[in-house]
Formats: C-alpha cells, structure tokens, sequence
C-alpha cells in the first residue's frame, strides 16, 4: 500500500510538472507575442511604441533564457500567483477559484441526481436481466447517450421557461436556476451509471454470499440491500470519480447555455478573447484536479475493497 | 458474390439491435453521399421572401432564417460533422489499438508509463482540449481532428492491452506456438480475429460521442467555419428563430441524434455477441 502510494505521489508530481510546462509554453507556441498582447489588452492600441514594448518584455524577464523564465514563473504558481487576466484585468487564480466552485456545484448536483436514479433502475434491469424491462433501461440509456445537450438545453428552456414559465431560463442565483441545466447535465452520467450498475449488480446477483443469504432465508430485495448493494457501487463510484473530473470543465456547453459562471464558460471566453494567462491558469487547474480526483478515487477504492490487490492494475 | 453473400450472411447472424443500428446508419450515410442528388436546392443560396416557411412545395422542411432550404442545408451539414467524427474514431482506433497491445505484450516500465499517461488523458474532456488547442492553433478541420484524437486514443489503448494480455496467456496460443507457428501468423490467425469484436464495439459506441462533441465545438462557433456549415452550428443559428419555427431547432437535433444512436446500437450490438461469446468461452473452460 505505501509503495502503491508513493508511486501515484510520484507520477503526479511528473505530470503535474510536466503540465505546467506545457501551460507555459502555451504563449510561444501560438504567434503572440507576449508583451505586446498585453500592451494591448491593457490600452487596445494596435500602432505601439515599440520603445513601450521593449521595456515591457525587460519589466516582465521575457528576454531571460526561457527555461529561467520558467522556473521564474512556476514559483510564482506555487504562491498562487497565476497573473492578471488580459480581459478583465483581474488576478487569474481568484476567477479559477469562483468558478471552480460554481461548477463543482452544478457536476456534483447533475452527478447525485443521476445516481440516485441510476442505482435503483439498474439494480432492477440486472435482476430483470434479459427481459422486457432490462431492454427497455438499455435502449433509453443508449438514447439518452445520444441526446446534445446543446439540443435538449433550448428544448427545455422553450418548453419550461418561456411556454411554462416555471423555472428561469438562464442565469446563477440560486436552486432554481439550478435545476435545467443539472436536468441536461445529468442524462448521459445516468445512461452510464445505470450501465456499469447492472452489469457489477449482474456479477453480484451471482456471488455465493448472495447465495449465503438467500439460503438463510432473506428474500432478494434483502439479500440485495444488506449485501449485494455494497459491494456493487463500487465500479459505480469509480465512474463517477471520473465524471466529476470531467465535468469540472467539460460541461462548456451547458455553461455557455445557461450563462453559469463556472469553469467551462471561464475557459471558453478565455480560448474567444486569446487571454493566455487564463488559459494557462485553468489549463493547470483542470488537469491538477483530474489527477487528484482520479487518485483519491484509486486509493479509495482499495480501501473499499480490500480483496484488491492495490499494485497500480486492480486484480 | 461469394464475398458478398458471406457478408450478408454474417450480418444476418448479428443481434437485432447491430441490424437496426446498421439499417438506419446506412441510410443516413447514403442520404449524406447522394446529398449532391436528393436536395433539390442549394444550400447556400438566400431567398429572404421565403424567411422562415414552413414545410410545403419542393422546399420539404421549409426555409431558415435567411430562406435557404432547410433539407438541403441538413444533408449538407451532415458531412462535416459525420466525417471528422469517422476520420478521428479511426485514426484513435488504429493508434490506440497499435499502443495498447504493444504495451501488453512488452509490459514492465514502458507498460507501467503509458498506461499511466492513459490514466490522466482519459477523464480529460475532449471538449476542453479541443478548446485549447483552438486557442493555440485556431479553429478548422486539422484542429478538430487533432484534438479529439489525442485524448480518444486512450480507452482503445486500455482494451487492446486487456485483451492482448488475455489472449496471450491463452492455451491456444500456447499450443500454437509449440507446433512451431510463426508469430506474424499467431497475430493474423488468433489474435487480431478475437481483438476485432470487442475493439470494433468500442469503436461503434464512441461514436455518437465524437459527433456530439464536434457539434458542440460548431454551436460555440469553433468548429466548422462559415460559409460551411453543421447540424451544431445550425442549432445555435436557429436558437432565436426556435418559437417562430421550431423545425429549425428540431430537424438538425434530431438529425444528430438519429445518427448516433443508430451507429451506438450498432455497437451495442456487437458488444451484446461479445459478452455472450466470452461466456460460452468461460463456460467451456
């Protein structure tokens, strides 16, 4: 276990590093320069003096050799210090922060809701294995799958906002302006989640203690809520360890609908507005956190389940 | 003929939902070749005194926001997003499946690296680094490409080091290599004919992913460029015309979901005869 540990410690250190790296590359390989980009973020002069420029590039060590320039910046990272925006002129890892948090809201609501069906519905298709119903549950989570939300967003807000009038059709003030945009998030995480639960409750339905239980006289929905329901979630939290990290950035689209101030707006505006140090910033952030989230969720799992050899490939 | 008549037979032999899939994934394929053909119109050409009609005449669908044909415009739009999507599946799946197996069968510190990097790219969205990438190198068809590749590769590397670590401790293989077969042989003969199935799932149930995703790139008005044009980026032209004419909203929605699905429940298919072949194959041994 220590040494299953300090590996993972070790390679995200690497990637991390290596990460940064390329976050800070990210300004040379595209053809902007530095300094004069944020001489015209700053004064949106296209004819500059050129002395103005210069003395810029000396202000800001750009003329340093850049693996300097690199470590330069890389320790101003580690204080937090990730820069001023180009566009709004505000410190970077302040804005990261705000809506990193908005949208670890709006995963975490999408990803619960999704879940909360998911377990139920597929623990009844395993145990209605190969019948009508558990064909059903397939069919619409395939469905499901194959929704955009960029379609379904502007369906709903039509159909409940400006036909129905009941909940507001954009926006971030509060739980009602939570729940379409946690409604259009949360139907491919459930196709999912219901997917890998019947197939791991599938496997359990099989295992001998079920068998054990049933044997002593526990009916199945017993057998299966005392018993069977432990040790099935477990491939289920792991997919969803890996929704969470994706959804801390990836839901661009729906953020972009609802105009929600998280990540994938945040990120999005950045890649429109050329703003680099945004982009280095939350290019950091995002990948940071996957790899967090990705190894909380390997180390959990070993601690779930103690029959798993935790050697870096479970079993 | 022969060929051809083994090829239906073959299909015949597939689950029904792999038959469906194939049906109505073909057909939209055809209606997306013959596009040239079927669309009476083109689908550029303004008529701003036919603004948003309705269905009728030999406009079938009706007219858009600036009068141009609407089924037309559909056929069209399909290209896009339907060809980057393909191209980025099979560029992900041949260099993924090239990875994967390499590392199965090599193992030690480079198997260990690798599936290490699979491990961070693979809850990477796509999306996001398609994103930034744009930022980088601008928007277009290389970029799209690019971009999804380089995180899609990941789940195909992991199922071809699975497999080729399963198949190769297997007896046949065992027993083929004591009568004296070639390796190029065992990997023509054994190991490619049982990696195909299980890969060839994947391949057809990432799809319907893939085409979301370039959509979504279009809607944010990053992928496809005008005066090109595809069902995402008809999407966001139509969102302020969608109580007017809803059709507009509709049709390129449905046209998406209409093609993913169906090469999703081809995939679903395949997978469903993988899983029944695994356990007839574990049942035996």
């Amino acid at each position: 276990m220590e040494r299953f540990l300090l590996k993972r410690a070790i390679v995200l250190v690497v990637t991390l590093t290596l990460v940064s790296f390329l976050a800070f590359l990210v300004p040379w390989i595209g053809d902007t320069d530095p300094a004069r980009a944020i001489i015209r973020s700053r004064v949106a002069d296209l004819a500059m003096d050129s002395a103005a420029v210069e003395a810029l590039r000396i202000k800001l060590g750009l003329d340093q050799p850049l693996l300097h320039q690199f470590f330069t910046w890389l320790g101003r990272v580690f204080q937090g210090d990730l820069g001023l925006s180009f566009t709004s002129r505000l410190p970077v890892a302040d804005q990261i922060l705000r809506a990193i948090g908005v949208s670890a809201t709006l995963a975490l609501s999408a990803l619960f809701l999704a879940l909360a069906i998911a377990l139920p519905v597929g623990t009844l298709a395993a145990v209605h294995q190969g019948r009508r119903f558990d064909g059903i549950v397939t069919f619409i989570a395939q469905g499901f799958v194959s929704i955009p939300e960029y379609w379904l967003a502007p369906v709903l807000v039509l159909l409940f906002a400006v036909e129905l009038g009941w909940l507001p059709s954009a926006g971030w003030s509060g739980f009602e302006t939570l729940i379409l945009p946690a409604a259009v998030l949360c139907l491919r995480p459930l196709a999912y989640f219901s997917q890998v639960m019947r197939a791991s409750m599938i496997d359990v339905l099989h295992a001998n203690y079920i068998l054990a239980a049933r044997s002593r006289g526990l009916g199945l929905a017993g057998a299966l809520v005392r018993h069977g329901l432990r040790n099935g979630i477990q491939p289920v939290l792991t997919v969803f360890a890996l929704w969470l990290a994706g959804l801390l950035g990836g839901s661009v689209v729906v953020e972009v609908i609802f105009a929600i101030p998280g990540m994938g707006r945040l990120i999005y505006s950045a890649v429109i507005n050329n703003d680099m140090p945004m982009l280095q910033g939350s290019i950091i952030c995002i990948v940071g956190l996957a790899i967090v989230i990705n190894t909380t969720a390997d180390v959990l799992y070993g601690v779930l389940n103690p029959t798993v050899t935790v050697s870096g490939d479970a079993r | 003929m022969t060929f051809l008549t083994r090829i239906v037979r073959w299909t015949m032999r597939q689950h029904w939902t792999f038959i469906a899939g194939l049906l109505c994934g073909t057909t939209v394929a055809l209606l997306l070749i013959a596009a040239p053909v079927i669309s009476l119109h083109d689908p550029v050409a303004q008529n701003l005194s036919m603004r948003l009609q309705g269905p009728g005449g030999d406009h079938w669908l009706g007219n858009d926001q600036l009068g141009r044909d609407l089924w037309a415009r559909l056929l069209y739009g399909g290209r896009f997003s339907v060809v980057v999507a393909a191209l980025t599946l099979v560029l992900s799946v041949t260099i993924g499946t090239v990875i994967g197996a390499w590392c199965g069968r090599v193992g030690g510190a480079i198997d260990e690296f690798v599936m290490r990097v699979v491990d961070v790219l693979i809850s990477f969205p796509e999306i996001i680094v398609a994103l930034f990438l744009i930022a980088i190198i601008g928007p277009g068809f290389g970029t799209l490409v690019l971009a999804l590749t380089l995180v899609g590769w990941t789940p195909f590397a992991r199922l071809a080091r699975g497999i080729a670590l399963d198949i190769s401790s297997r007896d046949y293989i065992a027993a083929a290599e004591v009568l004296g077969c070639t390796r190029t042989f065992i990997l023509l003969r054994h190991v490619i004919p049982n990696a195909l199935r299980p890969i060839s799932a994947m391949t057809f149930l990432r799809f319907g992913h893939k085409l979301i995703t370039v959509g979504a790139l279009s809607y944010l008005g990053l992928g496809v460029q005008p005066p090109d044009s595809d069902w995402g980026a008809m999407l966001a032209d139509a969102r302020q015309f969608a109580v007017r004419q809803p059709l507009l909203v509709f049709a390129p929605g449905i046209a998406i979901m209409v093609t993913a699905l169906s090469v999703t429940l081809m995939g679903q298919g395949l997978e469903i005869d993988a899983d029944r072949s695994r356990r007839l194959r574990a049942g035996q041994s």
